[in-house]
C-alpha cells in the first residue's frame, strides 16, 4: 500500500444497522427515531445516526485493506448532509501518506450517497501492528 | 526555520496532539513531564511533526532523541539540507 492508492467500497444503511445501534447504545433522540419530529424540521425522515458512518469506517480499516495487522491511531469525520433509512453509501479513501518510522498510515475519505451527494469526509491515521 | 522558531512550532502540535493546553515544552522536555505523552500520542507526535515540517525522520532519529531539543535540532537540521 502506497500514498495515492485508492479504495471504494458500498455500504447499506440498513433497518438492521440502525436497530442495533440503538439496542447499543440507547441514543433515542427524537431525529432519530420520530418521523413526524425530523419531518417538522425540514428532513424527509427520520436521520440515521452520524456515527453509523463511523462503523463503516472502522470495516473498511478492519476488513477493506491489504493487511489485517492495523489500528486506528485518530480519525476525524465531517458529516456534511443527512443519511436516511437504505441510503447506499459509497465510501472512498484514498491514501495520503506514509510515516514510514511510526508505520502510520494517513487516509482522507467520503462518503456519497446514491444521488451522488457528498454526505459525509473525514481523516483517518492507522497504525501498524509489527 | 531556526531553531526557537522549530520549538515554537513543536509546542501547537503538542498542544493539539496531547490535548493540554498547559504544555510549555523546552529544550528539556521529555515525555516523562506530561503524563498525556503516551506511546501512542508518540506516534501521533511523529506523524504531526512529519506532516507539519514537510521533514522525514528516520528511525535513528527517533530512537536518539532524549529530548525535545533533540527532537528540534533533527527537524533543524532537515529543514536546513
Amino acid at each position: 500500500m502506497q500514498t495515492g492508492d485508492k479504495f471504494v467500497h458500498t455500504f447499506e444503511v440498513t433497518p438492521l444497522i440502525y436497530e442495533r445501534f440503538i439496542e447499543a447504545y440507547a441514543d433515542r433522540n427524537p431525529l432519530h427515531v420520530d418521523a413526524e419530529y425530523a419531518k417538522a424540521r425540514g428532513f424527509k425522515d427520520i436521520v440515521m445516526f452520524g456515527n453509523i458512518l463511523n462503523g463503516f469506517v472502522s470495516y473498511f480499516v478492519g476488513e477493506c485493506l491489504p493487511m489485517k495487522n492495523v489500528y486506528i491511531l485518530s480519525q476525524s469525520i465531517k458529516f456534511a448532509q443527512p443519511v436516511y433509512m437504505h441510503d447506499t453509501l459509497e465510501f472512498n479513501a484514498e491514501v495520503t501518506d506514509y510515516i514510514e518510522v511510526v508505520k502510520s498510515y494517513g487516509f482522507k475519505f467520503y462518503f456519497k450517497n446514491q444521488a451522488g451527494v457528498k454526505v459525509a469526509k473525514g481523516e483517518i491515521q492507522i497504525g501498524l501492528i509489527i | 526555520m531556526n531553531y526557537d522558531k522549530i520549538l515554537e512550532e513543536l509546542n501547537v502540535i503538542f498542544i493539539s496532539v496531547l490535548d493540554n493546553d498547559d504544555i510549555k515544552i523546552n529544550g528539556n522536555t521529555t515525555a516523562a513531564d506530561y503524563e498525556e505523552w503516551d506511546s501512542l500520542n508518540n506516534i501521533l507526535l511523529v506523524v504531526a511533526i512529519e506532516k507539519h515540517f514537510k521533514v522525514k525522520i528516520t528511525s535513528a532519529d527517533f530512537q536518539s532523541w532524549k529530548n525535545v531539543g533533540e527532537m528540534a535540532k533533527t527537524i533543524e537540521t532537515r529543514l536546513n539540507q
